[in-house]
């Protein structure tokens, strides 16, 4: 069968597109999650064609199939279950159509996001969203995964900046979702489609909104010697009507290990720092910079450090992007989660975070995105000693049960992939998943796009044999 | 009352077998295709449940004004970015016909602002779709499939929104503008509304006093006035979604229908469109066609279909239908399905 | 226990796959294919050593297509000792037959075997064959796309200025084998400015000819030991040694850990690069603005390994108009020997560096600035005019005007 596959696949998208060398299979067995699947074969189209020729391929000899771009998510969104084909978009790399009069770009999924902002730069646009991978993860997966990041608080995360996606679904067929008009008649399929994870098609060509680079742009460290002061800032900046243009929090521990590594002028002795990011026209910009400092002062912050120029503020925020830098060279392991709580419970999920960690005998930091309470619990670990994968995933669960028991979510941005999967019944009834179950199948009825993903086993009809995660698949 | 109650108030139709459509203010009956009249009217409750502040989100019932609404966010200096025609408008309404209001230039459509939908689909079956906070990627986004599906997949019951501070200063200028104004675009930073009718146009900007008068200096934009220019009214009314690019060559059709009033929403590609007689209506449609354009009808127009076109992957928008709705209870024939 | 590669487990295991450095690898900018990636070739690597895959022609060649230029390394958070990791692979693979076709062609191995152990490391037998080059340069016999600079005459035949094996001079210039042969012009210039701020610098004694870094990338790390040893006895002493071939000096700079000896790591805290060592001598003082516009590339084994690039700014930063790329430093495809194992990739990648080099404002009339001899060949091979920061900065000394070399 996988040679008839592979042949087709070359037949369809020339010699040497589709391989199936152990070495080649092993090199897209993981994604930048910790879970690893197997792939049956691996192929890499060049254009839309290829990929609705891969698509049917894959279907014409009942293999399922599973989109990858860089491989940066974190969730094990493109880790390859039940042996599909892996389709490669890097190649579709291709900076199709900058409209800069009406500020959007056609882009090909392969396009890594920083690329984008780079190439509209001249125009004095860019990408909004922006997370931690932006130099390496591509638009595709940013839309497969519906991709945050720190400057998403004030534009809002990848679904606010996609206006149409071409797709083929998983029946081989291509489709339009949305459109350049601003609505398009019936239902909002591409919104749907944004953040589906690949289990409701491919996306092989996208049209994203570019917005203006802002005039004035400055940036603030908060420094606190109390993280709960830290968190009422936060509060109370957002009560206060300030927008941020990205409002992050870096704990004790983070902070240190920071400076330690970058030397940003972090307060060493912080129980907590905020860094903000104001973004704007010059007199609002000066006037929400005079109130986050009163605000910040009157929180108990010990001070307020405005960046003085750009070399400053790059330097601030390198600190901040530095982070996982840092933490590696404290242990070799790290588990970075991913929730979110409302904004008004963050002293109290934070405390019980750090109580979790210390039942579990767990080294912990947060670093995270405060202004739209998107935390990010890393526990930090050495995978070497005997039994600390337990203790790091029980920790885990237990965060994960305390966000949502405060009102929050399971993910605010890496998505749910296989990672959480099984955990979507915290935040979900039966017969909310039963329906999105359905709604799936709607696009997908044979179960073949990215099987195993976001739904927990037993939430799609016709899924045969679903097995939970395995755990002999940690690596 | 308790949500689980509601939801079981309200779905004792649908559990009957009955055809259903949910009534708000009644204000966008006329908007898309009109719903069996056979079927059973259902209203759902009004009414603030929840609302932090500091969360920027608020938890209202479906059936709660949009006024209402923005009246109690306003006492914490905020708002939702929902501005419908007639303010009496509910929630659910808009939301359901998924008419962003004009400001969209800047605040984006209304489908950003919602962020958890509890509703009930065909069966009857309460179910949540979304998450309480600003930013979630749990599961798919089925709120945003809701947002102008207008009824036809569930009955929304409640909703969460993102909520906004209301900007510290903002001011309307009008300048003629017998040509496109697309200059005005670039000559902000972020226009709340840029509004044309051919004529002249409106421009609207948000944030800081001081901002907006440099800003308008440099625009060239003048003095404030007093007020926004009226969307157009009439008996019969449309709108139609172009792509912004394609404004220019829909504006020389529009022109050219003699009695027909219009107000595009340049940059976002929203153009009202209004006359005192159906066949006038009609020939806006055909323009909008002429330019890969449609218009979704909002009154009037005399038993034309309300969207004029077929939708886009029918057989995809049907397999969504049946995963709601696999009786085709709910709002029968208000979406061309 | 022993494994196929007999790498270190630690250094493996530190990738966690998060694929910060996929944009930063010149091969996976060219390809996009994860096994032209730096992560990818460290997954292969496990995928070897722990026996899931076996060692074929496929995992040779993934290790053949690496450039070195270990920008990956600048980019990774988790600090994976990339370098040593591909380098004890290719020693690996050099120690054992791995018959596949795929491999690189026969032909090609025996060329390297030579020129590796029998001309670099003979610097007499290296200035004939240079002499010979020479010859056939004159009448036209060597294509320009090959990348060969042009020879002088007057170059090969006047030794350098400075003494030999001197122990007492302030400094050790050292000279490299390709270098001497083929760059004599830049040792000039080196020694040119090191005079103007005052600095008396000496030659290596014998032995200091050829530094080994073409030894270790290729997996002879045997001959490589050697080499270091001899380039170690050949500057005694506590005196600074400085280079100014970018390669070359992070090769030395690597011997505490090629080696494994207290000496060696003594030996290579030592040594600077050129630039940085004539700026910590106040040379950036003694140059005059020149209105001359410079595009800066930075080699890699400057930038990424001795991370010393930023004294070439501060180096010439006064004296010209320096113009960056937009590029983040990603490697120009010359790797050492690369450029001439890896013809197709190195091409696609000194194509991209290219147009980020003309973007940036290089072209016939505005040099472009490499620290480094591979690099500038390879570059110089696409039609750039490539001047050494010595050059550049012996031209703008602050006395009569020094002609440019052509």
């Amino acid at each position: 069968m996988l040679d008839h596959l592979l042949a087709d696949l070359a037949n369809a998208m020339g010699p040497d597109r589709a391989r199936a060398e152990p070495l080649e299979l092993a090199l897209y067995a993981r994604d930048a999650g910790v879970q690893a699947g197997a792939a049956a074969a691996v192929c890499f189209p060049r254009h839309a064609d290829d990929v609705a020729a891969a698509v049917a391929a894959a279907r014409r000899h009942g293999v399922p199939f599973v989109a990858r771009g860089s491989g940066t998510g974190l969730a094990g969104g493109a880790t390859p279950m039940e042996e599909p084909l892996v389709i490669v978009t890097t190649q579709m790399n291709r900076v199709l159509d900058i409209d800069v009069a009406s500020r959007r770009a056609w882009v090909e999924p392969g396009v890594l996001n920083l690329d984008l902002s780079r190439a509209v730069a001249p125009y004095g646009l860019h990408y909004a969203p922006d997370p931690s991978s932006q130099q390496a993860c591509t638009i595709g997966g940013n839309v497969a995964t519906n991709a945050g990041g720190p400057h998403c608080l004030a534009s809002g995360v990848t679904a606010a900046h996609v206006l149409a996606v071409d797709v083929v679904l998983p029946d081989a067929t291509t489709a339009r979702l949305g459109g350049l008009a601003p609505d398009t008649p019936g239902y909002d399929l591409r919104g749907v489609f944004v953040g589906s994870e690949g289990t409701m098609g491919i996306a092989t060509k996208i049209a994203v909104r570019l917005q203006p680079n802002p005039p004035t742009v400055r940036t603030l460290l908060l420094d606190f010697t109390a993280i709960d002061d830290a968190a009422a800032t936060v509060s109370a900046i957002i009560a206060a009507g300030v927008l941020p243009a990205a409002l992050e929090m870096m704990d004790a521990e983070i902070t240190r290990a920071v400076e330690d590594f970058v030397g940003a002028g972090y307060p060493r002795d912080a129980d907590a720092v905020l860094l903000v990011e104001l973004d704007g026209l010059a007199d609002g910009v000066a006037a929400d910079v005079a109130a986050v400092s009163d605000l910040a002062m009157a929180h108990g912050a010990r001070n307020v450090r405005v960046a003085a120029d750009e070399a400053e503020r790059q330097l601030l925020w390198k600190g901040r992007k530095s982070a996982f830098g840092a933490i590696a060279r404290i242990a070799p392991d790290y588990y970075l989660h991913d929730a979110v709580v409302p904004r008004t419970q963050l002293v109290t999920v934070l405390r019980e975070v750090y109580a979790i960690a210390d039942e579990c005998a767990l080294t912990m930091m947060n670093v995270f995105h405060a202004g739209d309470g998107n935390l990010h619990p890393l526990i930090v670990f050495d995978a070497r000693v005997p039994g600390v994968w337990e203790r790091v995933h029980e920790a885990g669960n237990r965060i994960l049960t305390a966000c949502i028991r405060a009102g929050g979510v399971l993910s605010g941005e890496h998505g749910v992939g296989l990672e959480k999967r099984d955990l979507m019944p915290l935040l979900f009834s039966p017969d909310d998943l039963a329906l999105q179950g359905r709604l799936v199948d709607a696009f997908d009825p044979d179960g073949l796009a990215n099987p195993a993903k976001v739904l927990p086993a037993g939430s799609r009809c016709g899924e045969i044999g679903r097995r939970p995660v395995p755990e002999g698949a940690w690596i | 009352m308790e949500l689980r109650e509601v939801a079981h108030e309200i779905g004792a139709p649908l559990r009957d077998g009955e055809h259903v459509v949910v009534t708000g203010a009644g204000t966008h009956d006329a908007v898309g295709n009109p719903t069996l009249a056979t079927c059973t009217r259902l209203r759902v409750p009004s009414g603030i449940v929840t609302y932090e502040p500091a969360d920027l989100t608020v938890r209202v019932w479906a059936g709660t004004p949009v006024r209402e609404l923005q009246a109690t966010l306003a006492e914490a200096g905020q708002e939702v970015p929902l501005d419908p025609r007639d303010p009496t408008a509910t929630v659910g309404g808009v939301i359901a016909c998924g008419l962003s209001g004009v400001r969209r230039l800047r605040h984006g459509p209304v489908r950003d602002a919602v962020l958890q939908v509890d509703a009930i689909d065909g069966q009857a079956t309460l179910f949540k779709a979304g998450g309480p906070t600003v930013k979630n990627v749990t599961g798919y986004d089925v709120p945003r499939l809701l947002v102008g599906s207008f009824g036809t997949l569930a009955v929304m019951l409640q909703l969460i929104l993102r909520c906004r501070p209301l900007p510290a200063a903002s001011a309307w200028y009008r300048v003629s503008s017998p040509d496109l104004p697309g200059n005005l675009r670039t000559a902000m930073l972020r226009p709340a509304a840029i509004l044309w009718d051919g004529r002249d146009a409106w421009v609207l900007a948000e944030g800081n006093e001081q901002d907006l008068a440099a800003e308008a200096e440099a625009a060239e934009l003048g003095e404030p006035v007093d007020a926004a220019p009226p969307l157009p009214d009439a008996a019969h009314r449309g709108r139609i979604s172009v792509d912004p690019a394609q404004l220019g060559a829909l504006a020389i059709r529009l022109r050219a229908i003699s009695g027909l009033r219009w107000l595009a929403e340049v940059g976002v590609g929203t153009v009202h469109v209004a006359a005192d007689d159906a066949t006038t209506l009609l020939a806006a449609r055909t323009g909008a066609h002429e330019c890969g354009a449609w218009m979704l009808r909002e009154a009037g127009g005399d038993g034309c279909d309300g969207f004029g076109t077929a939708l886009p992957h029918l057989d995809l928008a049907r397999r969504v239908k049946a995963a709601f709705d696999p009786r085709g209870l709910l709002a029968p024939g208000r979406v061309p399905l | 226990m022993s494994t196929p590669l007999g790498l270190d487990p630690d250094e493996l295991v530190a990738c966690v796959a998060c694929g910060l450095c996929l944009p930063h690898c010149p091969t996976y900018r060219v390809t996009n294919l994860e096994i032209a990636s730096p992560r990818g070739r460290i997954a292969a690597m496990r995928a070897v050593e722990q026996g899931v895959v076996p060692l074929d022609g496929v995992f040779v060649r993934a290790m053949e297509e690496c450039v070195q230029c270990r920008g990956c390394e600048a980019a990774c958070p988790s600090g994976v000792p990339f370098g040593h990791l591909m380098e004890g692979a290719r020693a690996a693979l050099a120690s054992q037959p791995i018959a596949d076709a795929r491999r690189s062609p026969l032909a090609r191995r025996a060329t390297e075997r030579v020129a590796l152990s029998w001309v670099l490391t003979r610097h007499r037998v290296l200035l004939t064959l240079t002499w010979l080059l020479w010859a056939a340069q004159h009448v036209h016999l060597v294509p320009r796309r090959l990348g060969v600079p042009r020879l002088r005459a007057a170059d090969l035949r006047t030794p350098l200025t400075a003494p030999s094996g001197d122990a007492t001079a302030d400094a050790w210039l050292f000279t490299g084998c390709v270098m001497d042969a083929w760059q004599r012009g830049v040792h000039r210039a080196a020694l040119e400015v090191l005079g103007a701020v005052g600095v008396r610098a000496s030659r290596p004694g014998p032995g200091g000819d050829c530094c080994g870094a073409l030894h270790v990338h290729s997996g002879r790390r045997d001959e490589a030991r050697k080499l270091a040893r001899r380039v170690i006895d050949s500057m005694p002493g506590t005196a600074p040694i400085v280079v100014d071939a970018a390669g070359c000096g992070a090769a030395l700079r690597d011997y505490g850990h090629l080696l494994g000896t207290e000496e060696a790591a003594a030996f290579a805290a030592r040594v600077r690069d050129f630039s940085e060592y004539a700026v910590s001598q106040g040379a950036a003082e003694h140059l005059v603005a020149t209105g001359e516009r410079v595009v800066v590339q930075d080699p890699c084994h400057l930038r990424h390994v001795q991370k010393a690039h930023p004294a070439v700014r501060d180096l010439l930063g006064r004296a010209y108009r320096l113009a960056e790329t937009a590029d983040d430093g990603l490697c120009c495809g010359a790797g050492g020997a690369y450029s001439v194992q890896q013809p197709a990739l190195a091409q696609s990648i000194r194509a991209r560096k290219a147009g980020a080099l003309r973007e940036a404002g290089a072209d016939a009339d505005t040099v472009v600035c490499s620290a480094n001899p591979g690099c500038t060949f390879h570059l110089a091979a696409a039609g750039f005019v490539v001047e050494h920061p010595a050059e550049l900065a012996a031209r703008a000394l602050s006395r009569e005007p020094v002609s440019r070399p052509t």
